[in-house]
């Protein structure tokens, strides 16, 4: 990277975390030298690709500054001691705004950490900025942020994926960093996939809710995106556990630091590759990718058998009527009272009907009406109700294949990043980009992300696989020993970098 | 023709926890509007519930006391609706899958038999905040109640009179008290209570269309909505004409019901399991703990006074009306009260104290165990009646302990040289009745004793008088 104005020199930009945080503790850099540089980035890049939304400068080089006086004074440091991060703008964070990508709650300030950056601060982690992302959460492209769009860091013509596409691009733009992103429906796969960067959606529980700004709260999780799985697993292990302010957290085995990670022995021996996300609907590309991987995964002595999961066809409607249900009732309280932009009226119920038709964007409101329908009285039944049944069918299925085989494999996307705009006006065509992610959200599983390889355009292909319950520090440790096979993920967009 | 009115309730009842159900916020504050608060409690965006065991244990000891079959899972669900007092715009509620079925209300009907009201469930939800409309036309909103715990107790229809449907919720509400489940003001809104009125030929099993009132407050509003409410029902059907299922008001001043909304104009709750909360798990240890942490129940309390303290029915109507005064009663009786005094001086001195000041057991300045020892002072002879409740008046100054009032006092005894004064007196002044005495009559008796008790001011223990006088003359 060369020299910074400090006279340090910094890492090269495609570092990964745990390189930056070896090259800090080698003194080759102060961690202001660090943070400022980042800053910087986020400044430039990630201004203008539209993923950064905020810069906290201030309170990260105070931060740095802190981290720096703990080192040199031999005081204890934390996991991620210097370690830049953004968080979503969905992610509550005691500084800067977390409006959630929406007009709705434009200016809104949580004050307040999430759990997930609380802990991960306590590490010694610096937050430095706010990622953009759709609205609520609610999209595949990041074409519905009142941000505005974000550019896929390899095609500026070309969407980075949602809704965590802000931190995508990021991660796949530029190191050192890693990026909080939350996946409801393959919010973190799907735009890591696009961007080149691995993106682990935990085991639902896994890492506290709290302090996320809901959207599906039976199918929400906090996850990473950063440039490889071994970063993945170094911040999953700093924020996961149970926490008092979420009910519906827990503790789960097998927490790992990456220094213990896997290549010795095989992690997730037996895979098995979903026939389900290799049929015509799926791009070629993408189908010829996956095959080639699981040739390099028989070279590393998995065995790879072909499984079928039926329910896979079903899965992406059942996620549509659960998601909206619970998107529905999630985003009643903004309001105009309590929460959210007020559209003042003499007359509550227009109050109402005002502030929510001129907060919300077109996609959040078709959303919630879509999830208020699928509850009504006479609906309920044949769809909420069906919906619920067809997820039990999807979670038995997913939990007997992985008694057969450790992990399940597919595609994340089933085509590769498309032009900005293409799909925008047709929300079926944009709903198609879950159907190979929401499986893992309805069976409440974990699935990890990572690129493997581009198409012939360039662009980024991702491959991703699910295991059991619990088993996501073992997704990591197979996505690890994938990525120490073949480093072209290293590799970073013509121009993404400064 | 002659008609049945048959009446199913819905009685909502406010948990007395210390803090709200899904957050650490103290419940019942009396803390000025929206101090009370956190959030979790306003739905703030990414805060979210987590259950206090506090209430669960709560609901358990109604459920127990309501003889409910307490489900080992039950589950959470959101009822959805937009209401200024409702940040979140949704409640949290359990709809699908209550904690408790079954069980029943003890009633006395109109004629002094005893009976049963089924329950078909009692399930646990949030409470809303309060909105205050002020005469200006602005609305204020308080969340304070915002989040606190509700039970909500449904029964079956059963063919009663609104005299009795009052007589169930006064039953629930003594229960529930005795319990310390709830409060039990009405007046305060802690108790409330909707009420489903259907009306049918006597002798007919098919209920007739029930309206629904709602939000009542007293024992008078539910009796004598219940008799207006069924006398309307059965006037319109007599003309001919056809209930409408509804919800109605019931307007106290005009004593009448008046329609508020149809049944096709009924709010769609759009119920869903609630995501941010596990299923609760009441195991039978839960159980077992709120069984053995009960008090003793009423019924149980009651035979035994009659049978072990020989109390007469009656007697025990006052000592019965809260639980704190049997409790205070059964204080005094362990200290050594005999039981006939204990209430003797708990339905004299105590309630007549209590009544003046409209104050509680709990609010009585004097300990149960000095009242126990002035009454075994009394019993032994140590004191007189009317000494003894002397003594207790001059107690009742918060400032005064009882115990070194008694110890100050010693017994009357002590005071043989003045009162040896007092006789000497009185002998001396009236030597006609001395006459008599000596002669064998004894009626003067009396008066010398008054003329005494006069000088003492009614503090000569009456006997040692006697006694005195005697020696005196002997
Ligand atoms: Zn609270």
């Amino acid at each position: 990277m060369g020299e910074s104005s400090g006279g340090g020199v910094l890492p090269t930009p495609e570092s990964t975390s745990i390189e930056v945080m070896a090259h800090l503790k080698a003194g080759k850099c102060t961690t202001v030298e660090l943070i400022g540089h980042y800053l910087r980035v986020l400044e430039t890049t990630g201004r203008d690709l539209g993923a950064a939304v905020e810069v906290h400068s201030d309170s990260a080089l105070a931060a740095a500054q802190e981290s720096d006086a703990r080192r040199a004074s031999g005081k204890p440091l934390g996991k991620l001691e210097g370690v830049p991060f953004t968080a979503k703008m969905n992610i509550s964070t005691a500084e800067g705004t977390t409006d959630a990508a929406s007009g709705m709650l434009r200016g809104f300030k949580a004050n307040e950490d999430s759990t997930a950056v609380a802990r991960l601060r306590a590490e010694g982690a610096i937050l430095v900025g706010k990622s953009n992302c759709d609205e609520f959460a609610m999209g595949a492209s990041n074409e519905s942020s009142h941000h505005g769009v974000v550019h896929n860091p390899w095609d500026r013509d070309r969407v980075p994926g949602g809704s965590s596409g802000g931190a995508a691009a990021l991660a796949g733009s530029f190191g050192w960093a890693f990026h909080l992103g939350s996946d409801t429906g393959g919010s973190i796969r799907q735009p890591a996939a696009f961007c080149g960067a691995t993106g682990l959606k935990p085991t639902w529980g896994r890492v506290s809710r709290r302090g996320l700004v809901a959207f599906g709260s039976s199918l929400d999780q906090i996850g990473p995106l950063t440039r490889d799985a071994r970063d993945a697993q170094l911040v999953l292990s700093v924020m996961e556990g149970g926490d008092p302010l979420d009910a519906t957290s827990q503790d789960f085995d097998s927490v790992k630091t990456p220094t213990e990670t896997s290549a010795e022995t095989i992690s997730m021996k037996r895979i098995g590759l979903v026939s389900e996300g290799l049929t015509d609907a799926i791009d070629p590309e993408i189908r010829q990718r996956a095959l080639e991987v699981t040739e390099q995964l028989k070279n590393m002595g998995h065995e790879v058998v072909e499984v079928s999961l039926s329910t896979l066809s079903k899965a992406n409607a059942c996620y549509q009527v659960i998601a909206t249900a619970e998107a529905s009732s999630n985003l009643a309280r903004f309001d105009g009272i309590h929460t959210g932009q007020r559209v003042e009226s003499e007359d509550l119920e227009e109050l109402y009907s005002k502030s929510r038709r001129q907060g919300f964007g077109a996609e959040v409101r078709r959303r919630i009406m879509l999830g208020t329908f699928v509850l009504s009285s006479g609906y309920i039944d044949a769809y909420y109700g069906k919906a619920q049944q067809v997820r039990h069918e999807i979670r038995q299925e997913i939990l007997s294949a992985l008694d057969t085989v450790d992990s399940l494999m597919m595609p994340v996307s089933p085509f590769a990043p498309f032009k900005i705009g293409e799909r925008v006006s047709d929300p079926l065509a944009l709903y198609a980009c879950d159907i190979l992610t929401v499986t893992a959200n309805l069976a409440g599983v974990p699935a990890v992300a990572i690129p493997c390889g581009f198409d012939s355009g360039g662009l980024p292909i991702g491959l991703q696989w699910m295991g059991k319950h619990g088993d996501d520090h073992r997704l990591l440790d197979l996505a690890t020993s994938l990525q120490d096979q073949d480093d072209a993920w290293r590799g970073l967009p013509p121009g993404g970098s400064q | 023709m002659s008609w049945t009115t048959v009446v199913g309730l819905e009685i909502h009842a406010q948990m007395a926890t210390q803090t709200k159900m899904f957050c650490a916020c103290r419940r019942g504050s009396s803390a000025s509007a929206n101090e009370s608060i956190c959030p979790v409690c306003v739905g703030w965006p990414g805060a979210l519930p987590v259950l206090q065991s506090e209430a669960i244990r709560c609901a358990i000891r109604a459920a127990l006391c309501l003889h409910c079959d307490i489900q080992e899972f039950s589950r959470f669900d959101r009822k959805n609706y937009f209401y200024p007092d409702l940040p979140k715009g949704y409640q949290i509620s359990q709809f699908y899958r209550p904690y408790a079925l079954g069980g029943g209300i003890p009633f006395e009907r109109e004629d002094g038999s005893p009976a049963e009201l089924p329950l078909v469930r009692i399930h646990m939800e949030e409470d809303a905040g309060k909105s205050v409309h002020e005469s200006d036309g602005t609305s204020r909103i308080d969340l304070n109640r915002c989040s606190s715990p509700l039970l909500e107790i449904v029964s079956e229809p059963l063919t009663m009179t609104g005299k009795e449907a009052a007589s169930c919720v006064r039953s629930v509400r003594d229960l529930l008290r005795w319990v310390e489940v709830c409060d039990g003001d009405m007046e305060k809104g802690n108790l409330r209570c909707d009420v489903n009125v259907s009306v049918m030929p006597e002798g007919s099993n098919e209920y007739g269309t029930r309206t629904e009132l709602k939000n009542l407050n007293s024992f008078v509003s539910i009796e004598r909505s219940v008799l207006v409410e069924s006398a309307r029902q059965i006037e319109v059907l007599t003309n001919g004409g056809e209930i409408r299922q509804e919800t109605r008001l019931w307007d106290q001043d005009r004593e009448i019901t008046e329609s508020m909304r149809g049944k096709e104009d009924s709010p769609d709750y759009r119920y869903f399991p609630e995501p941010d909360l596990p299923v609760v798990q009441i195991r039978s240890e839960d159980i077992e703990e709120q069984r053995a942490a009960l008090p003793e129940m009423p019924e149980v309390r009651l035979s035994r006074w009659l049978n072990d303290y020989g109390y007469p029915q009656l007697e025990t109507v006052p000592l019965m009306a809260r639980r704190a005064n049997g409790d205070y009663l059964e204080e005094m009786i362990k200290e050594g009260a005999d039981p006939g005094s204990a209430s003797n001086w708990f339905r004299g001195e105590i309630l007549r104290h209590l009544n003046d000041r409209s104050e509680k057991i709990e609010d009585f300045p004097v300990k149960a165990k000095d009242l126990a020892a002035l009454i075994v002072a009394v019993k032994e002879d140590r004191f007189s009646g009317g000494r003894a409740k002397s003594l207790l008046q001059e107690a009742l100054d918060p400032e005064v302990s009882l115990e070194s009032l008694i110890e100050a006092a010693g017994s009357q005894e002590q005071d043989t040289d003045a009162l040896a004064e007092w006789v000497d007196q009185v002998i001396a002044e009236n030597p006609d009745a001395i006459a008599k005495i000596r002669d064998g009559d004894m009626k003067p008796m009396g008066f010398l004793m008054g003329q005494i008790m006069k000088l003492s001011s009614g503090q000569a223990h009456p006997k040692k008088v006697q006694e005195l006088i005697r020696a005196r003359l002997s």
